[in-house]
């Protein structure tokens, strides 16, 4: 078996340039954040950012750092640390790594996060982040605002966008209320025509993919997708992925693949395992299978609605996918495999991430009922690499891939 | 006459199959893998050719499966869930789904004519519905592994087994052991448990005749009993459900 090398794309040293100012600059945001009334909050990911940026409050992702805690594999010392206060073994490995890392800041990845003045969270993207940001107000005694996005078993109604939008109107004006900065439409304006520049850029990034051979393969696409996380709504985001495109473009044209000698297309589902990442996809690498495509990284390439900017958000962060019907998300991993022209889906039963995982079974059957090609679920975690079994694992993909090649 | 030899390398048994170009069984040998799968496979393969009085070079190809495959020195390694396929497609031409109990894991296959694979599923991290479970339960009650099956068939009741975890399971049996369940009962129960285990996991990739049950558990015909009651299906064995992957792998030799 030949060696198939990852081959790192150039732009990686610019992200890690632009990551590691984002952290430096939270992590000092004490020092000039205060005096100038700009607070830090730790925002969800799928939390209207715009309208935080709109005044100019510095956001602080906890799973952006749940995951960076997995690839330091230091998720499992700090979710044990968790466990030990007694949160359950049951609960999301990216909240017992980010409530470890508060009781243990010398295990922790940068000695934890910057402590946050303000907590915002949206039910959008699970049910976990409700009470385990209501056990951070509980720790640092600082206001929680929430947003609940009733999940949608159809399509989006007038009624659940008005509900979300009230919310909205409720939450500038505690906002006005906590800055002391009035709610300025402009600015959010701007902030949202930053992420749609920005969305835009990740769409054609992730549709360049469909050439074969892909010039991106899973890692890339989840290493690739932090900035649209945590830079999300600014000029930054947008300048790194115009950086991106190009390279990517470049690729395309020069037909330079992801992995060398791709045979086999697969789609992903869930989020990564992040702790085992390269070893993870080497074991289809080198059996010439790269991921053209995935959900996850998907997540962040929502479109962003015209018109009022509340009304926008509103509409856009309820219809995340991960609050939609096991209809809604079997067709969106049809229209993948469809327009990706892939031979295969690995399902990633995320033992962490239950609204993501719970339904892959249904999913999966549906999937390949109408695609015709076959499907693999995988038990692991996204952090915790207690739960991550290698040999079983390796049987599975190896099983998988010849199921695939039709031997 | 050319021949292949298929390597099975389990975690509890070693199996070797040698099969002519005529894709015949010409011979099988089994040990226990013990500590060294591998050395003891060697030793099969020398015991087989020199029964059969085959020299080497008249074996073509071989071809390794099952837990120890990547450090066997084989032609060529394949998954047991490919080599499953082929080697039950083989005996049994109308087979659509395949269970197999091994010591380690549970599995259940739907293929196609041809034995080509369409779906899978395994038992993951935990050793319900495996044979090393019939194991911690033939230990509990005293009694050899392959007595379990006729003491089953002698059973008045099933006692309830209704942990899947094999250390509570364990300690269910015990519990019924002191209320003074009869040992018939207590197995009858086990391999209840086991079945209810597979036949979830069966039901999850859809179950489509025939069926045919491989892996040293399909001897046990107290567990095939409870699984055809729990699928409301007939059920295969072959005459021998434990060579059925190493065969594959040796008809995968014959094809490549």
């Amino acid at each position: 078996m030949t060696e198939k090398r990852y081959r790192k794309l150039d732009s990686t040293k610019q992200l890690e340039k632009i990551m590691t100012r984002y952290y430096v600059l939270s992590r000092h945001h004490r020092f000039w954040g205060k005096p100038i009334n700009r607070p830090l909050a730790w925002v969800t990911s799928g939390a209207p950012v715009e309208l935080l940026r709109s005044f100019d409050i510095h956001p602080v992702y906890p799973e952006n750092y749940g995951a960076i805690c997995g690839s330091r594999k230091a998720s499992s010392q700090l979710c044990q640390v968790a466990e030990n206060a007694g949160y359950s073994q049951d609960l999301c490995s990216y909240a017992r790594s980010h409530i470890g890392s508060i009781l243990r800041p010398d295990l922790a990845p940068m000695k934890g996060l910057p402590r946050p003045d303000l907590l915002i969270t949206c039910g959008n993207i699970c049910g976990t982040v409700l009470k385990w940001y209501e056990a951070l107000a509980r720790i640092f005694d600082v206001p929680l605002l929430i947003i609940d996005t009733p999940y949608l078993t159809g399509d989006m109604t007038n009624r659940a966008q008005d509900y979300v939008h009230t919310q909205l109107q409720d939450m500038v004006a505690t906002l006005e209320n906590i800055t002391g900065r009035s709610y300025n439409q402009t600015k959010v304006e701007e902030a949202i025509s930053f992420s749609k520049e920005t969305i835009s850029l990740w769409t054609d990034i992730r549709s360049l993919c469909k050439n074969t051979p892909s010039p991106l393969n899973a890692p890339d696409l989840f290493i690739h997708m932090a900035p649209i996380v945590v830079l999300r709504g600014t000029k930054q985001a947008v300048n790194y992925y115009k950086l991106l495109k190009a390279e990517v473009q470049q690729r395309v044209e020069q037909r330079e693949s992801a992995i060398n000698g791709e045979k086999i297309r697969l789609v992903w589902d869930n989020i990564a395992i992040w702790y085992n990442l390269y070893p993870f996809f080497k074991m289809f690498s080198e059996r010439s299978a790269c991921f053209v495509t995935d959900t996850y990284s998907g997540g962040w390439a929502m479109e962003l609605e015209q018109g009022d900017p509340l009304e926008s958000l509103a509409k856009t962060y309820t219809e995340i996918f991960l609050n939609r019907s096991a209809e809604f998300r079997a067709q969106q991993l049809i229209n993948f495999v469809t327009d990706y022209n892939a031979d295969g889906f690995v399902m990633h039963s995320n033992r962490s991430c239950k609204p993501y995982s719970l339904v892959q079974g249904v999913i999966r059957r549906k999937v390949m009922a109408e695609t015709g090609v076959p499907g693999l679920l995988i038990e692991a975690d996204m952090a915790d690499q207690r739960v991550f079994a290698e040999e079983p694992t390796r049987n599975r993909v190896q099983a998988f891939l010849e199921t695939v090649e039709a031997i | 006459m050319q021949y292949c030899l298929g390597v099975d390398i389990g975690s509890l048994t070693t199996k070797v199959v040698l099969v002519n170009e005529e894709r015949n069984i010409v011979s099988w040998a089994t040990k226990r893998s013990g500590y060294s799968g591998k050395e003891h496979a060697f030793k099969l393969i020398d015991t087989l050719l020199t029964e059969e009085d085959i020299p080497r070079d008249k074996v073509i190809k071989t071809i390794a499966t099952g837990y120890g495959r990547i450090t066997f020195p084989a032609d060529r390694e394949v998954s047991e869930i490919t080599c499953q396929a082929k080697g039950v497609s083989h005996l049994f031409s109308q087979a659509r789904t395949i269970i197999d109990i091994g010591g380690q894991d549970s599995k259940v296959i739907k293929i196609l004519p041809g034995g080509k694979v369409i779906d899978f599923a395994m038992n993951d991290k935990c050793a319900a519905g495996t044979g090393r479970f019939l194991e911690v339960m033939a230990n509990a009650l005293e009694v050899e592994i392959d007595e379990l099956g006729g003491l089953a068939d002698k059973a008045q009741n099933t006692c309830s087994i209704s942990s899947f975890c094999t250390v509570f399971a364990e300690s269910e049996v015990i519990s019924h052991v002191a209320a003074g369940a009869s040992k018939q009962d207590i197995v009858a129960g086990v391999s209840y448990s086991v079945a209810e285990r597979v036949a979830a996991m069966t039901a999850g990739i859809g179950l489509e005749p025939e069926l045919v049950f491989t892996g040293g558990v399909a001897r046990n015909g107290g567990v095939a009993k409870a699984l055809s009651d729990h699928l409301s299906t007939d059920i295969k064995i072959p005459e021998n459900p434990v060579i059925t992957a190493a065969l594959g792998a040796a008809l995968i030799g014959i094809v490549s």
